[in-house]
């Protein structure tokens, strides 16, 4: 409890890391603040070329049915990969002075939050120009799902960031781990072709279930499934629990560690 | 404001470090060379309780090492103690290293809201005292430049008056004194003094023992992690003063005259065994240039500053009763010897200097060994770092003994007046 007070004390902190960060990121690049869009684009033109064209998947509207999941899924890895390194990377700050260390891998997942948000606009722009269109009362639960999401995120990042102070490889191995997780996760094909036997363990990853709201939302054009969303909902506040009792237990001793 | 209030209680606490020789951060480390990630414990801290009153000023000094950096930062919480617990009330703001998180491509402005925002304040907050901030660093014209264009004593200005301005209850500072030059630097004492007069509580880590003896009300002296001594500066700050040059006066004799016994320990029968080796040292000539120099006929053994307290000491304040003691021990004897002594600055710029000689006074003695002493009757030397030399010459002026930089000493002063020398005066208006 003492935490989240502390934490809303800085909430200021949060919001101009979150600003130096989105202005730093691209800076003395060329394309600048463009390479936020222009990075999922590339992305999905080399997959949906692959689908489509090699493969030949049967879905329909194959670039949308995987954009609306690319995006978030993007966010997600981005935020355990580059979350994982957040603390490490900000050491001078944290041998330096004192604030909530909590803040750290919070604004570096917002900020790759509002990149997704920004990316957004690129996907209601593909979706309104195909003549795909949206259903409204559906695209209602689209905030509730990027916030389940969102807690998602945090609750890795903060396990990951913590524990790359103490044992530096991990931010190499998640770069492995984030790409099996991503086709453990049904982002580029459907999850009706996975066989039986697989499904728990497709179930038990919260993302199955983000990742199917979000399409559901986007692509069907249907209110989500509510038990979908219960149950990511439900295992993103177990993992926030989890990162925040590990964050805390380990933070002692960031400083030394650094 | 209750005077009586604590704002800090620290109780008990103790803080190791690991010190690994070559640490294996990696997995592949890890596994392959599990030896080699053996430590060594060291103990930084060993228990240290204190508290500090409300609006108290506390000085916390020590030579390099013996914890009490590692104190502030555990009192700043970036560190945890191992064992023990430290209660503070109130707000905390330090100004241990000054512009965190600056960012050199964005503006003055710009650094001071995320700068601030670091110590926990929020925009609203900080946009009340953005006005106080820019005036204090002096930077009105350049606040809207990007900090890569500022000078490194603009940096340090923008950044002390940042960590000054947050309206902390209790501020932790280290080493204060590298920011700015002489001017900013008075400003900033000014503005502690309100604060402290304010009721904020103080608490300073430095090496400047003036500082601590000027503005903290209590001092507490750490070595090896355990606390010597605590209790009202000027007390803490002479027992440190004089614990350290005893240290430097005896690893100054260690370094180069090992084969001369400490002063303190000198009894008869290893005098004899002296008289060789420096006869035989100083057979070649002498050596102008060295710390201490000259044929050593005559030794200085030992010199002392005796102050008002009746003891060796190495700070004194302007006005100060001293006398100057030197033992001296003489190896060869020779008709007549002329004692001298000069204050000098850190620079090695003679401020005064004076001997028996020029007194028109004849030190002719049959003694082999003995002291000779020089009272000054008032100090004249304004607040600042001096150097004391003591030696001694044959009646030819050639050197027997000549030590430069015996001892370095400190003077503080209620005379605010600049230069090196205290003039009695008194303004008048005439007209």
């Amino acid at each position: 409890m003492n935490t989240i007070k502390e934490l809303y004390a800085y909430r200021q902190m949060i919001f101009s890391l979150v600003k130096k960060d989105l202005r730093g990121r691209y800076k003395g690049s060329v394309l600048g603040f463009l390479w936020t869009f222009i990075n999922p684009l590339f992305q999905l033109i080399v997959y949906t070329m692959v689908f489509s064209f090699i493969l030949k998947t049967t879905i329909e509207r194959y670039y949308l049915y995987l954009f609306v999941a690319l995006i978030p899924w993007i966010f997600f890895s981005s935020a355990i990969t580059v979350g994982a390194a957040s603390v490490v990377a900000q050491k001078d700050l944290v041998k330096k002075i004192y604030f909530p260390r909590m803040v750290i891998p919070i604004s570096y997942v917002t900020s790759c939050f509002v990149n997704m948000l920004l990316c957004f606009i690129v996907v209601f722009a593909v979706v309104v120009c195909t003549g795909v269109g949206v259903n409204f009362v559906a695209l209602l639960t689209l905030p509730v799902i990027m916030i389940v999401e969102y807690i998602l995120a945090l609750g890795m990042a903060l396990l990951t960031s913590a524990v790359t102070v103490y044992f530096r490889d991990l931010e190499h191995i998640l770069g492995i781990i984030s790409m099996a997780w991503m086709y453990m996760t049904p982002v580029m094909y459907d999850k009706s072709i996975v066989p039986d036997r697989l499904l728990p363990i497709f179930n038990l990853n919260p993302m199955t279930h983000v990742i199917e709201c979000y399409r559901s939302v986007l692509y069907s054009k249907e209110v989500p499934d509510l038990t979908s969303l219960l149950s990511a909902l439900s295992l993103g506040v177990l993992f926030l629990l989890i990162g925040c009792l590990v964050f805390n237990k380990l933070q002692r001793h960031f400083a030394e560690e650094l | 404001m209750v005077q009586n209030e604590t704002a800090i209680e620290v109780n008990n606490i103790t803080k190791h470090f690991k010190v690994y020789p070559d640490k294996g951060a990696q997995l592949k480390e890890r596994l392959l060379f599990r030896k080699r990630s053996r430590f060594e414990i060291r103990d930084v801290l060993r228990g240290i309780s204190f508290d500090v009153k409300k609006g108290e000023a506390v000085g916390l000094i020590g030579h390099n090492g013996c914890g009490k950096s590692t104190t502030l930062k555990l009192l700043t919480r970036i560190m945890y103690p191992d064992s023990g617990t430290i209660t503070m009330n109130g707000r905390v703001s330090s100004l241990i290293e000054l512009g965190a998180g600056f960012h050199p491509d964005m503006s003055g402005r710009e650094n001071i809201y995320t700068n601030a925002a670091i110590f926990g304040l929020t925009k609203k907050e900080i946009d009340a005292r953005l006005k106080d901030i820019v005036e204090f660093s002096e930077l009105e014209e350049f606040i809207d430049n990007p900090v890569r264009t500022y000078s490194s004593g603009m940096y340090m200005r923008l950044a002390f008056s940042v960590a000054i301005n947050v309206d902390a209850d209790i501020l932790l500072i280290d080493e204060i004194l590298a920011v700015g030059d002489t001017n900013f630097q008075t400003k900033c004492f000014n503005r502690l003094r309100e604060l402290k007069a304010a009721g904020i509580t103080i608490i300073i880590v430095t090496h400047d023992l003036s500082t601590i003896e000027k503005f903290c009300d209590r001092a507490i002296w750490l070595n090896e992690g355990v606390i010597v001594k605590e209790g009202r500066s000027p007390e803490v700050v002479d027992a440190y003063f004089n614990f350290m040059n005893q240290k430097r006066i005896e690893a100054e004799k260690q370094d180069e005259e090992p084969e001369e016994a400490a002063p303190e320990t000198e009894s008869e029968p290893e005098k004899a065994e002296e008289e060789e080796p420096a006869a035989e040292e100083n057979s070649g000539g002498i050596d102008y240039s060295a710390n201490r120099f000259g044929l050593k006929y005559i030794e200085i053994t030992k010199a002392r500053m005796i102050g008002e307290s009746g003891k060796d000491g190495r700070i004194f304040s302007t006005g100060d009763k001293i006398t100057i003691e030197m033992d001296y021990k003489v190896n060869k004897p020779l008709d007549e010897y002329i004692f001298g002594f000069g204050f000098y600055t850190l620079e090695g710029q003679c401020l005064y200097g004076n001997n028996t000689q020029l007194d028109r006074m004849t030190v002719k003695t049959d003694k082999m060994s003995g002291t000779v002493a020089v009272d000054v009757t008032g100090l004249p030397l304004l607040a600042g770092k001096y150097v004391l030399n003591v030696a001694v010459v044959d009646n030819n002026g050639t050197p027997m003994d000549f030590y430069r930089n015996y001892c370095d000493f400190e003077v503080v002063s209620e005379d605010r007046s600049t230069g090196y020398f205290s003039v009695p005066h008194n303004w008048r208006i005439t007209k």
